[in-house]
C-alpha cells in the first residue's frame, strides 16, 4: 500500500475519488432536505383540506352527519391509507379507524406528529387535530410508514451511487497507474539499456501523439544527437590511432637507429632536426583535432557575432597573395558587397584559408585561384575558392571531407588530410554547407552559409534558415568587426 | 633580464631554465605555486613565467590574479596545455600577458618573453620609429630608408611597425601571425616567409644592406646589422 500511495497516479485516482465522493454528498444533502420538506409540507396540506372538508361537513349536518360521513369513508378506503377518528369531549369514539384517542395529542388544533395502534401495531403517524364546536375532536392522518420505502430507496441510491464512484475510480485508478507504470516503466529499461552503452536502443512511440509520446520522441532525438556525437569521438580515436601511429613510428624507428647507429655528429643532429620536425607534424595534426573537437561541440556558436563574409574573405586573399604571386598563379577575388553572416570570424578565416591553401597546393605555376563571396537572394551567403588543379574525382568526392582522407592527388604533398574536415565543420557551425563542385577542371569548393539568424537562436538546422525571410534584418544596425576584442589571442606589439 | 619560471615539470623546468639563462638570462625556478607566490613578491622580476597548472590543486591563474590585486604588474607569459580559445581569453582576463600553449619549441617561449621584457621597460608612445637609417612615422604613415621613399600596403606597414617596434628581438612566425593578421592559426603553406621577402625586396630595393634576419627555426629579427 505504501508503494502504491507513492505512485503518482495512485495518489491522484484517490484525491479524484474523494473530490467524487465530496461533491455527490454536497448534492445528495440538499437534495433530501429539499425533498423531505416539500413532501411534508405537501401532506399537511392535503390533510389540513380533508380536515376543512370534514369541518364543513359538520357544519352543514351536525354530528350525526359527520360521523355518517367518517363511517361511509372508513368502509370505503383501503386500510391504512388515512388515519380518521371522530370523538366526543372527553376523547370518546364516535367514529374512525382508530380504536382510541393518540395520547400526547395537545387539547387546542394543529398538527402533531404521534404513534398510534393501526391494524394492532403501532405505528408513526402524522396528524391534524381539529377541535370542533361543542368539544367534539377531530383527527385525520396518515401512516409515515407509507414514506419509508420511499427514503429507503433514495438512500439505497445513494449509497449506490457512492458505492459505484468509489469501485470505479479506484479500479480506474489503478488501471492508469498500470497503464502510466508500463510505459514509464519501458522508458526506465530503454533508458538503462543505453547507460550500459547499448546506444542502438530507442524508446518506443505509439502514433497516439500523447504527452509521453512527445516525450519519448524529444528523448529519442537526444539520443540520436548523442548517437551521433559518440560515433565522431570513436570515428576520430580510430583515426587519431591510425594516424598519428605512423608518424610516432617513423620517429620512434629514427631515435632508435640513432641509438643503435651511433652516427657521426653532423649525422646525428641532422636526425635530431628531423625528429623534432617528426614531433611537430604529430603535434599539429594533434593541434587540427583538438580545433576540429571544440568545432564539433558546438560551443563556439556562443561568440558568434555579425560578420561581413566578404571582408574576412578579402583579408584572407590579401594574406595569401604574395604566396600566389611567388608560385606564378593567377589569383582573383571578387565580391559583391557586404555579405552578413553571424559567425565566428576567426573560423570563417581558417575556413577560406584552408580552401585557398588547400587550392595552392594542387594548382601548377600556370594555374589559376579565383575567390568569390556572394548574396543569394534568399540571404545566404556563397563563399567559393575555385582554381584548375587536378581537382577530386567522382570517386573521392564523397569523402573528401572525411578525417585524414587524402585522394590520390595529394599523396607527396604536405598536410595531414584534415583540411577540409575543419572547413566542413566550419560551415556546419554556422548552419552551413560545404559543397565540392567540378570546375571542369578543377575543384569548386563552396560554403553556403545561412543568412544572419536571430542571435540566441541555440542550434539552427539550415532548412530552418532557408525558409524563414530573413533579409529584412540584414544589413540595418549590424556593426561589424574583424576580431571582437575579447577574441584576440594575445596582447603584444602596440 | 631576470626571469621567473613557475612550472613543476622537473623536465620542461630544466629545459626552459638552461634555455633561458644560455640566451644571458638570469632565471630563478619554482617547482609549485606557493613558492611561486612568494618569490614573485619578494624579488622584482621583469618576466614570470607562469605554468597553468600547478601541483596542490592550485591555478596558475589564481596566482596570476592574487599578484595583480597586490598591485605587481610585473609581464607574465602563462604556460598551458589548453589550447581552446576560452581558455586563452581566460588568461588573458585573469592577467597574463601572453599565452602559449604546451608542447612549444623553444625558439617561441624565448621571442615571447624578450617581447614581454622589453615591453615592460619600453616606451610605446613614440612618434617615430627608426632602425638604422629605415625610419617609419607613425602618425603620417610614412617609411623612408635613408632619402628613398618606401611605398607599402596597409599591412605591409603593419607588419614593418610590428618589426621596428621588436628591433633587436626575435620574433616568431606564429607572433606576427596574431600581432599582423589576428589570425591564432597556423597556415599549411609559408605564406607568413612569402610577406617578409616582399617586404625586404621593398626595404632593399636599391640593394641596400639587409634589415630583416631570418632566425633559424625561431623567426625573423629586425637590426642595423643583419
Amino acid at each position: 500500500m505504501h508503494r502504491l500511495l507513492r505512485s503518482s497516479a495512485a495518489t491522484w485516482a484517490i484525491g479524484y475519488v474523494l473530490l467524487g465522493l465530496a461533491a455527490l454528498v454536497a448534492f445528495a444533502i440538499p437534495l433530501w432536505l429539499a425533498w423531505s420538506v416539500t413532501i411534508r409540507d405537501g401532506r399537511t396540506e392535503l390533510l389540513r383540506g380533508d380536515a376543512q372538508r370534514l369541518t364543513d361537513v359538520f357544519r352543514r349536518e351536525g354530528i350525526d352527519g359527520l360521523t355518517a360521513f367518517i363511517n361511509a369513508r372508513v368502509g370505503m378506503q383501503i386500510a391504512g391509507e388515512r388515519i380518521l377518528l371522530l370523538t366526543d369531549a372527553s376523547h370518546r369514539r364516535l367514529a374512525g379507524n382508530l380504536s382510541a384517542w393518540p395520547r400526547g395529542i395537545p387539547d387546542k388544533s394543529g398538527t402533531d406528529a404521534v404513534v398510534v395502534e393501526l391494524d394492532e401495531q403501532p405505528a408513526g403517524a402524522v396528524v391534524v387535530h381539529t377541535a370542533l364546536p361543542g368539544g367534539y375532536n377531530l383527527l385525520v392522518g396518515r401512516d409515515l410508514a407509507r414514506f419509508l420505502p420511499l427514503e429507503r430507496r433514495f438512500s439505497y441510491g445513494l449509497v449506490a451511487a457512492v458505492t459505484f464512484l468509489a469501485l470505479f475510480g479506484v479500479a480506474g485508478g489503478i488501471l492508469i497507474r498500470r497503464e502510466l507504470l508500463s510505459k514509464v516503466h519501458g522508458i526506465r529499461q530503454t533508458v538503462s539499456a543505453i547507460m550500459q552503452g547499448d546506444l542502438r536502443h530507442r524508446l518506443p512511440v505509439r502514433r497516439s501523439g500523447d504527452e509521453l509520446d512527445t516525450l519519448s520522441q524529444t528523448i529519442n532525438g537526444m539520443l540520436d544527437h548523442i548517437e551521433h556525437l559518440i560515433r565522431g569521438i570513436s570515428g576520430v580515436s580510430n583515426s587519431i590511432a591510425h594516424d598519428l601511429r605512423t608518424p610516432l613510428a617513423e620517429l620512434r624507428s629514427r631515435l632508435e637507429d640513432l641509438a643503435l647507429t651511433r652516427p657521426p655528429a653532423a649525422e646525428t643532429f641532422a636526425e635530431i632536426d628531423a625528429a623534432v620536425a617528426d614531433v611537430d607534424r604529430v603535434i599539429r595534426i594533434f593541434d587540427a583535432l583538438l580545433r576540429l573537437a571544440e568545432i564539433d561541440t558546438g560551443t563556439r556558436r556562443a561568440g558568434f557575432i555579425p560578420v561581413d563574409a566578404a571582408a574576412v574573405a578579402a583579408e584572407v586573399v590579401e594574406f595569401y597573395e604574395p604566396a600566389a604571386e611567388q608560385k606564378g598563379v593567377a589569383f582573383s577575388f571578387h565580391t559583391a558587397g557586404e555579405s552578413p553572416v553571424a559567425g565566428d570570424p576567426v573560423l570563417l578565416a581558417q575556413a577560406v584559408s584552408n580552401l585557398i591553401d588547400n587550392s595552392l597546393k594542387f594548382v601548377t605555376a600556370t594555374g589559376a585561384i579565383s575567390v568569390h563571396v556572394a548574396r543569394r537572394p534568399d540571404g545566404a551567403v556563397e563563399i567559393s575558392v575555385a582554381d584548375n588543379g587536378p581537382g577530386i574525382s567522382d570517386a573521392d568526392r564523397p569523402n573528401a571531407t572525411d578525417r585524414f582522407f587524402r585522394g590520390d592527388a595529394s599523396r607527396g604533398t604536405p598536410g595531414v588530410g584534415l583540411g577540409l574536415s575543419i572547413v566542413d565543420a566550419v560551415a556546419k557551425l554556422h548552419g552551413g554547407a560545404l559543397q565540392l563542385l567540378d570546375n571542369r577542371p578543377g575543384l569548386r569548393a563552396q560554403m553556403v552559409l545561412p543568412a544572419i539568424p536571430l542571435l540566441g537562436s541555440p542550434a539552427v538546422s539550415g532548412a530552418a534558415l532557408g525558409s524563414a525571410a530573413q533579409g529584412d534584418r540584414v544589413g540595418s544596425g549590424w556593426h561589424f568587426r574583424k576580431v571582437p576584442q575579447s577574441r584576440r589571442p594575445s596582447g603584444h606589439g602596440a | 633580464m631576470k626571469i621567473l619560471v613557475v612550472e613543476d615539470n622537473e623536465r620542461v623546468a630544466r629545459f626552459v631554465v638552461k634555455g633561458l639563462g644560455e640566451a644571458g638570462h638570469s632565471v630563478d625556478h619554482a617547482a609549485n605555486g606557493r613558492d611561486g607566490m612568494l618569490m614573485a613578491t619578494s624579488a622584482p622580476y621583469e618576466v614570470i613565467v607562469m605554468d597553468r597548472m600547478l601541483p596542490g590543486n592550485i591555478d596558475g591563474l589564481a596566482i596570476i590574479e592574487a599578484l595583480r590585486k597586490a598591485g605587481n604588474h610585473t609581464p607574465i607569459l602563462i604556460l598551458s596545455a589548453l589550447a581552446d580559445v576560452d581558455e586563452r581569453i581566460k588568461g588573458l582576463r585573469a592577467g597574463g600577458d601572453d599565452y602559449l600553449t604546451k608542447p612549444f619549441a623553444f625558439g617561441e617561449l624565448l621571442a615571447r618573453v624578450d617581447v614581454l621584457g622589453r615591453r615592460s621597460s619600453g616606451a610605446s608612445a613614440e612618434r617615430i620609429l627608426q632602425v638604422g637609417d629605415l625610419r617609419m612615422d607613425l602618425l603620417s604613415r610614412r617609411v623612408t630608408r635613408g632619402a628613398r621613399a618606401i611605398v607599402l600596403r596597409p599591412r605591409e606597414f603593419k607588419l614593418l611597425e610590428y618589426l621596428m617596434r621588436h628591433a633587436n628581438q626575435v620574433v616568431t612566425r606564429t607572433m606576427l601571425l596574431e600581432a599582423v593578421w589576428e589570425y591564432n592559426f597556423d597556415p599549411q603553406t609559408n605564406v607568413v616567409d612569402v610577406h617578409i621577402s616582399k617586404l625586404r625586396q621593398k626595404l632593399e630595393a636599391d640593394s641596400e644592406p639587409p634589415l630583416v634576419r631570418t632566425v633559424r627555426s625561431a623567426g625573423y629579427m629586425m637590426c642595423e646589422h643583419a
